[in-house]
């Protein structure tokens, strides 16, 4: 992918991650009393909110796209070659698929009756 | 004080394992300038002291240094604008050092080179046997002027936090000179400059820290530049291609030109 679609993905993901984070933030901190939120049986029901469920499912993908393209982009000016290139890119790849398909793993079972 | 005192960093990397700082007492005059006071100290006290100038006037960028910690023209800095008890004479960051002051500026011209610093026009012929002259409006001869004032000093280069990270990353110099033709309007080549930039370690790596616009003595803003660059890398089209219809402005050929 062109370097300049690569960035017009870190800024989308990066307004998007405030957006979400910050209904995120006022979900867990104000509607709900912080000690409520973070109670096991206020997340278990949050996660089998269907909408909910989405919703962190979208901030997951958003922040790690974000966070792990981030990176990528700091690698990059390490070191100046062709294969540290590819390896940077590859690995930015691997680690965004493996991270959101744990972190979707723990949303599917939440949202299915599953312990997380 | 009758006297300024002048620090200056010596080192030849053939003898030297690293840089050193010698110290001169120059008398001081009224208008002095850094380069005033370094040429005092190679005439009258140490001829051995390796510096690099020519026009005296910030015409030619001959004589960036970093002057107080900070890069400026020797030639465009007075004495008696700078803070603290001594002038300290350094040479820039982010180039090899040929010695003392001197640095060796070859990648800032090859990076400047890369960016295809002429106008690219589609019809070989006209460039080569031109009917006529080609022509800006004042109003598009205004979004480059600024760029057009680069003399090419490195002095944004030396400052600039990517370069001194990303050997590969083109510098705020070359990267406002890709706008200064991608923004003119007799240029064609824009797919081709939009392509250069649109690199890993192009356009891109800039972090906006702007120190290239501080430090510029011409007043160029390269970090503008560079924003508007990515504005059009972004949308893949160079400001000739965003303006529908537009056209380059041309007057008759004179009769010499028949």
């Amino acid at each position: 992918m062109r370097e300049s679609r690569l960035m017009l993905v870190q800024y989308a993901t990066a307004v998007a991650a405030v957006a979400l984070v910050s209904l995120h933030l006022i979900m867990q901190g104000v509607i709900y009393p912080y000690a409520t939120a973070i109670s096991f049986n206020n997340i278990l029901s949050v996660y089998r909110n269907g909408f909910y469920a989405i919703f962190l499912e979208a901030l997951l993908v958003v922040v790690l796209v974000h966070g792990f393209n981030g990176v990528r982009i700091i690698l990059k000016e390490f070191r100046q070659s062709k294969p540290w290139n590819m390896w940077v890119d590859a690995g930015t790849v691997l680690a965004i698929v493996v991270t959101v398909a744990y972190g979707t793993r723990t949303v599917i079972l939440a949202v299915f009756g599953g312990t997380a | 004080m009758t006297e300024v005192k002048l620090a200056v960093q010596r080192f030849d990397p053939l003898k030297d394992a690293r840089p050193s700082m010698m110290e001169y007492d120059i008398p001081r005059r009224e208008g002095m300038t850094v380069l005033d006071a370094l040429l005092y100290a190679r005439d009258y006290l140490d001829h051995s002291i390796a510096l690099r100038f020519s026009c005296r006037q910030a015409s030619c960028g001959s004589c960036g240094m970093k002057i107080n910690g900070r890069p400026r023209l020797a030639c465009y800095t007075q004495v008696a604008e700078l803070e603290g008890e001594k002038v300290v004479a350094q040479p820039m960051d982010n180039f090899a050092i040929i010695k003392d002051l001197v640095t060796d500026l070859e990648s800032l011209f090859e990076k400047h080179r890369e960016m295809m610093p002429y106008l690219v026009r589609a019809d070989k012929r006209e460039i080569e046997n031109p009917s006529a002259e080609f022509l800006m409006k004042p109003e598009e001869l205004e979004k480059v002027l600024q760029f057009t004032y680069c003399i090419k000093c490195g002095l944004c280069t030396s400052s600039c936090p990517t370069v001194a990270t990303d050997a590969k990353f083109p510098g705020p110099q070359a990267l406002a000179q890709a706008y200064r033709y991608l923004a003119d309007p007799r240029d064609e080549g824009g797919e081709k400059r939009l392509e250069l930039l649109d690199d890993a370690h192009g356009v891109w790596r800039c972090h906006f820290a702007g120190s290239c616009s501080f430090v510029c003595p011409k007043g160029v803003d390269p970090a503008l530049g560079i924003q508007l660059l990515r504005r059009h890398v972004l949308s893949g089209k160079s400001p000739r291609g965003l303006e529908k219809g537009a056209k380059v402005w041309t007057k008759p050929a004179t009769p010499s030109q028949k």
